[in-house]
C-alpha cells in the first residue's frame, strides 16, 4: 500500500488539489475545443491576413475597330525593366554592412579629430535607418547603371521612390526604367544575363494605328489606382497594378465594355513581407472589343480635307444614323498620349486649343444652312408656297435698320428654290418675319436643335440656343424685336448649334423625318432594319419637298453657291452657309456646308464647318467648307460605289 | 581502436578541409583557379580536336577516286552557285549603300566572320555549351554571336587564349530578341532545359496577340538587328503554336530548333567591325 492510497479519499488537501487539476484540465480541453472547433475560422482568417498577400493585375482593354474591321485602337507592348526587391535582399544586407563599417570609421575619425571639450556632444552612432535606405538605393542604382550602359540612357532612382515602393507595393516589381523603346528592350533582352534580378517586363499601352484620325471621338485612357471598392474586403493585404480607364471619347463611354477582367495572384509571404510561394492565380482577361460605325477611309478623307484648318466634318449614314466619319481640327496624335500624357504634350495641345471636340463640344451660329429649316417652317405654316417670290434688291429695311443680302446688287426676283440656290437673305428676312419667331423656334425644336444628340461621346455641349421671346427675356433681359427674327431666319443672331446637330438635321431632311439618332456603334443588318430615330415625318407635301430638294440640288449646280462640290455622276443636294462668329476674342468667319447624296436615294449626309482663326480669314461656305465635303463624297463613291449609284464592273 | 577510427575518417576530413577552403577563399581567386584550369586543359582539347580532324582526313582518304571525283563535281557546282550569289549580294550591298547615302541613313552594324571548329561539348554545363577552337588569338570577344548554316548557334560567354566557350541557343541561360519573319515587332526567345531525346526546343514569349501560328503553317522565328548582337534574319527556329501568356494578351509558345544543333562541327563567330554606337547606329 502506497502513501497515496493511505490518504486517498481522506486528505482534503489532495482532494482540493485534485479538483484544481481537474478544473484546469477541463478548462484547457474546453479552450482547445473552442479554438479548434468554434473559433477555428477566425484564427484561419487571422493567419491568412498575416501570411497571404493578393496581387491584382488588371486585364488588357478591348480593341476598337472601324466598321470594316480595321483596328482603330489596340494594345501595343510597353516595355520596362523591373526588379523584385526580394531578389536583392542579400545585396541590400552586404551593402548595408559595408556602409555601416565605413560610416562608423568616418564617425570615429571625426570624433578623434575633435577637441576634448566637444567630444561629449558628438554622435558616435550612425543613423541606421537612413543608412539602410542609402544601401538599398545604392544597390538599385547599380542595376539602373547597368541598364543605362546598355541603352545609353541616364536614369536614376530616388530614395523617396524606394521608400514608397517598400511601404506600399513591396510585392510588386520596382520599375527601374519605363517606356523602353523596342531597340532598348531588345538590347536588354540580349545583354542582361538571364540570372540577373533585372527582369524585362512587358505591359500594354494603348496604340492608335491612325494617329490623329478621330482622336476626339476615340478618346484616350489614363492610368489610375484601382477603385478601392473593387478590392475584396476579406482582410488580405492587396497590392494592385495601376489600371487604365477611359478619360474621353469612346474609351470613356464604353469603359465598362472595354475594361479587361482583373487577374489575381495569391502569394504566401515570409514574416518580412517578401513573397515565398504562389498559392493561387487567375489570369487576367482582355476586355470586349468594340466595333464602331466609323469608316476609316472616309475618316481619313475628312481629316486630310480639313488639313490645317480649324473646324469639324461629319458624315452620317442617312438611313441608320451611323457616324461614318467625325473629325475635329486641330487634333492631336493619340499615340503621344500613351502610356501617359507628357506635360509638354499637354501644354502644346492646350495652346493649340486642340483638346476641344469641335464637332460636338462647341456650338456655333449655323448661318445660311439654317435657311433650310426656315423654308420647311414656312411651307408647313403655309407662308411659303410654290408661288412665293420676293424681289431682292440687296437691302431690306426693318424699322429704321437696313439689312443686307450677301449679293450687293440683289438676286432680283427669286422663288424659294432660287432663294436656296443663291442663299438670298432678303427672301428669308421677309419670310421669317411673316411666319414669326414662334413658328421658327417651334420648328427648330421639332428638329431637335434645342437638345443634345445623345451620341456615345461624353461632354456634348448643352450650350444649344434656339432663341424665342421667352428665352431672350430670361437670358438677355430684353424684349424680342423683328430684327431678331430676321437674324434667326438666316441662321444668325442668338442661334447656336453644333456641327453634329447640323449633320443629323441634313440626314433627317434626306430621310424626310425630323430626327436622326446618331450612333458610333456599327449596327448589325437586323438592327439597321429596325432603327427608330424617334422623330416624325417632316410634314411637307411631295411638291413642297421637291421644291426644297430642287433648291438644294441647284446649290451644287453651276450657278449655286456650292458649285465647287459638284461631282460628275453624283446628284448632291446641299446648302452652304457663311456666318459671323466671335471666337479667339475677335470676329471671324464660319464656313458651312451641309448636304446629302445621291438625291435619288440618299445614303450619306455630310456637315462641314470651318472656323476662321483670324479676322483676315475670308471663309465662305461654298469655297472653304464645300471642297472638304466634296472629298468626303468622293471617298464615299470610292468605298461604296453601288450605294452612291455608280455601276460596278463585276 | 581510436587511432583506427581516425584513419577511417581521414579522407572525409581532407574533403571537408578542401571544401571549407574552397568556400572561404575569395571569388577572385576561385575565378583565377577556374580560368587557369581551363587554360591548362585547352591545349589538350585543341590537340584532340586536331587529331579528330586528322582521323576524318584519313577516313576520307579511304574513299574511291570515283567518289572523290563525284564529290569534287558537287563542290564545283556549289562553288559556282555561291560565286553567283556572292556577286549578287555584292551588287545588292552596293545598291543598299547608295540608297542609304541618298536617304542619309545611319550606318548598320557590320561583322567579320571567323569560322571555327567545334572542339567539344561541355559536360559540366549539361551539354549546353560548346568549346570552339579559336579564342583571343583571333580577337574573339565575349558576347559575340555564333552562327552556322542552319541559323543561330549561340553567344560567346568565355574567351581563352586558344579556345572560346559558347552558350548554345538550346540553353535555358541563353536569351535573345527575335521577331517572326515579316513582322518587325520584337519577341523574346529563350532556351529550355532539354529532354535529351528528340529535337531541341526553346520558348518564345511576348508574341503579339494578332500573330497566329499553326502546325500547318509554322512561323519562322528569326534574329532581329534590334538587340545589336545578331544581324537580322538568321533562323532561330519554327513556332507551331502560341497560347495567351500570363498578361492575358501577349502569347508564348514552343520553338522547334534545328536538330543539327546537337551535332555541330563547325561554326562562325560574328565579330562586330566597330563598337556599337547607341546614338547613331540603326537599331
Amino acid at each position: 500500500m502506497s502513501d497515496y492510497d493511505v490518504h486517498r479519499g481522506e486528505n482534503p488537501r489532495i482532494i482540493f488539489f485534485f479538483w484544481i487539476v481537474m478544473a484546469a484540465t477541463v478548462t484547457l480541453v474546453l479552450g482547445l475545443g473552442w479554438r479548434q472547433l468554434i473559433a477555428a475560422q477566425k484564427y484561419e482568417e487571422i493567419e491568412k491576413r498575416q501570411t497571404e498577400r493578393r496581387i491584382l493585375k488588371p486585364g488588357p482593354r478591348g480593341d476598337i475597330y472601324d466598321r470594316k474591321g480595321n483596328l482603330l485602337v489596340g494594345n501595343r507592348a510597353h516595355y520596362s525593366a523591373v526588379v523584385y526587391l526580394d531578389d536583392l535582399r542579400r545585396e541590400f544586407r552586404a551593402e548595408y554592412s559595408k556602409i555601416i563599417r565605413a560610416e562608423r570609421a568616418a564617425l570615429k575619425e571625426a570624433y578623434q579629430l575633435k577637441p576634448l571639450e566637444e567630444r561629449e556632444d558628438s554622435q558616435l552612432t550612425p543613423d541606421y535607418n537612413e543608412l539602410q535606405w542609402v544601401a538599398r538605393q545604392n544597390v538599385i542604382q547599380r542595376y539602373i547603371d547597368q541598364i543605362n550602359l546598355i541603352t545609353g540612357r541616364d536614369d536614376a532612382v530616388s530614395t523617396r521612390a524606394i521608400i514608397r515602393h517598400f511601404n506600399e507595393q513591396l510585392l510588386l516589381p520596382l520599375p527601374l526604367v519605363s517606356d523602353l523603346k523596342p531597340d532598348e528592350y531588345a538590347r536588354l533582352i540580349e545583354q542582361v544575363p538571364v540570372q540577373s534580378p533585372i527582369q524585362i517586363h512587358t505591359d500594354t499601352a494603348r496604340y492608335y494605328p491612325y494617329g490623329v484620325a478621330a482622336a476626339h471621338t476615340l478618346g484616350y485612357v489614363q492610368k489610375v489606382n484601382p477603385d478601392p471598392d473593387a478590392i475584396p474586403s476579406d482582410g488580405i493585404k492587396t497590392y494592385t497594378f495601376k489600371t487604365k480607364i477611359g478619360k474621353t471619347g469612346l474609351e470613356y463611354y464604353f469603359d465598362d465594355l472595354l475594361s479587361g477582367e482583373t487577374g489575381t495572384e495569391i502569394w504566401r509571404v515570409d514574416p518580412l513581407g517578401f513573397q515565398d510561394s504562389l498559392l493561387d492565380g487567375v489570369t487576367p482577361k482582355q476586355g470586349e472589343n468594340l466595333i464602331t460605325s466609323i469608316d476609316i477611309d472616309l475618316q481619313m478623307a475628312a481629316e486630310t480635307a480639313l488639313g490645317e484648318r480649324t473646324g469639324a466634318a461629319i458624315a452620317l449614314d442617312v438611313r441608320t444614323g451611323e457616324v461614318l466619319a467625325i473629325a475635329s481640327h486641330p487634333s492631336y496624335d493619340l499615340n503621344g498620349l500613351s502610356p501617359y500624357i507628357p506635360r509638354k504634350t499637354f501644354g502644346e495641345i492646350n495652346d493649340r486649343g486642340a483638346w476641344l471636340n469641335r464637332s460636338l463640344q462647341l456650338s456655333y451660329p449655323p448661318g445660311s444652312t439654317f435657311k433650310l429649316l426656315t423654308s420647311i417652317a414656312g411651307m408647313r405654316h403655309g407662308t411659303i408656297t410654290l408661288q412665293t417670290e420676293h424681289d431682292c434688291q440687296g437691302v431690306f429695311r426693318i424699322g429704321n435698320r437696313i439689312y443686307h443680302c450677301h449679293a450687293r446688287y440683289g438676286h432680283g426676283v427669286v422663288d424659294e428654290a432660287a432663294a436656296i440656290e443663291g442663299s438670298c437673305n432678303i427672301f428669308y428676312y421677309a419670310e421669317g418675319l411673316r411666319m414669326g419667331i414662334d413658328v421658327l423656334s417651334a420648328e427648330a425644336e421639332r428638329f431637335g436643335f434645342a437638345e443634345r444628340t445623345g451620341i456615345e461621346v461624353p461632354y456634348e455641349t448643352g450650350r444649344l440656343v434656339v432663341p424665342s421671346k421667352e428665352w431672350k427675356r430670361e437670358r438677355v433681359g430684353a424684349g424680342w424685336v423683328p430684327g431678331d427674327t430676321a437674324n434667326t431666319s438666316i441662321g444668325q443672331g442668338f442661334l447656336l448649334v453644333t456641327p453634329l446637330q447640323m449633320a443629323t438635321f441634313i440626314a433627317s431632311i434626306a430621310r424626310d423625318e425630323t430626327r436622326t439618332q446618331p450612333t458610333l456603334r456599327a449596327l448589325s443588318y437586323a438592327k439597321a432594319q429596325q432603327v427608330n430615330h424617334g422623330g416624325e415625318p417632316v410634314g411637307l407635301t411631295r411638291k413642297q419637298r421637291a421644291e426644297l430638294w430642287e433648291g438644294m440640288e441647284r446649290v451644287v449646280g453651276d450657278g449655286g453657291t456650292g458649285r465647287l462640290v459638284q461631282i460628275d455622276g453624283l446628284r448632291i443636294a446641299g446648302k452652304t452657309g457663311t456666318a459671323d462668329f466671335r471666337a479667339h476674342g475677335k470676329e471671324v468667319n464660319l464656313a458651312w456646308f451641309v448636304g446629302f447624296a445621291p438625291v435619288e436615294n440618299p445614303q450619306i449626309a455630310v456637315a462641314v464647318m470651318v472656323e476662321g482663326t483670324s479676322s483676315l480669314d475670308s471663309y465662305h461656305g461654298g469655297s472653304t467648307a464645300g471642297p472638304v465635303a466634296k472629298d468626303i463624297f468622293l471617298e464615299f463613291i470610292e468605298q461604296y460605289p453601288e450605294r452612291a449609284g455608280f455601276q460596278v464592273a463585276r | 581502436m581510436a587511432k583506427l577510427r581516425l584513419d577511417r575518417i581521414k579522407p572525409l576530413v581532407a574533403l571537408g578541409v578542401f571544401l571549407l577552403a574552397w568556400w572561404i577563399i575569395p571569388t577572385v581567386v576561385k575565378s583565377f583557379l577556374k580560368a587557369s584550369f581551363s587554360e591548362f586543359q585547352a591545349p589538350a582539347w585543341v590537340a584532340t580536336s586536331y587529331l579528330d580532324d586528322l582521323e576524318n582526313f584519313w577516313a576520307r582518304r579511304s574513299h574511291s577516286k570515283v567518289e572523290l571525283i563525284e564529290a569534287g563535281k558537287e563542290v564545283a557546282r556549289s562553288k559556282s552557285l555561291y560565286q553567283f550569289n556572292s556577286q549578287r549580294k555584292e551588287t545588292l550591298e552596293n545598291e543598299i549603300q547608295r540608297l542609304e547615302a541618298i536617304l542619309n541613313l545611319p550606318s548598320r552594324r557590320e561583322f567579320r566572320y571567323e569560322v571555327a571548329r567545334v572542339v567539344r561539348r561541355d559536360l559540366s554545363a549539361w551539354w549546353q555549351q560548346i568549346v570552339i577552337r579559336k579564342g583571343k588569338d583571333f580577337d574573339i570577344p565575349v558576347g559575340a554571336a555564333v552562327v552556322f548554316s542552319g541559323g543561330v548557334v549561340g553567344r560567346v560567354v568565355e574567351v581563352g587564349a586558344l579556345t572560346s566557350r559558347v552558350e548554345l541557343v538550346t540553353s535555358p541561360n541563353f536569351r535573345m530578341a527575335a521577331n517572326f519573319e515579316g513582322d518587325e515587332r520584337p519577341v523574346v526567345y529563350q532556351g529550355l532545359p532539354q529532354s535529351g531525346f528528340g529535337d531541341p526546343l526553346g520558348t518564345v514569349r511576348d508574341a503579339p496577340q494578332d500573330v497566329v501560328a499553326s502546325t500547318q503553317i509554322p512561323l519562322k522565328l528569326v534574329s532581329t538587328r534590334l538587340g545589336g548582337t545578331f544581324p537580322p534574319g538568321l533562323m532561330v527556329g519554327r513556332v507551331s503554336w502560341l497560347e495567351p501568356g500570363s498578361t492575358g494578351i501577349f502569347q508564348s509558345g514552343e520553338v522547334e530548333l534545328d536538330a543539327r544543333l546537337l551535332s555541330l562541327h563547325e561554326v562562325a563567330v560574328l565579330i562586330p567591325l566597330y563598337p556599337i554606337d547607341l546614338q547613331n547606329d540603326v537599331p
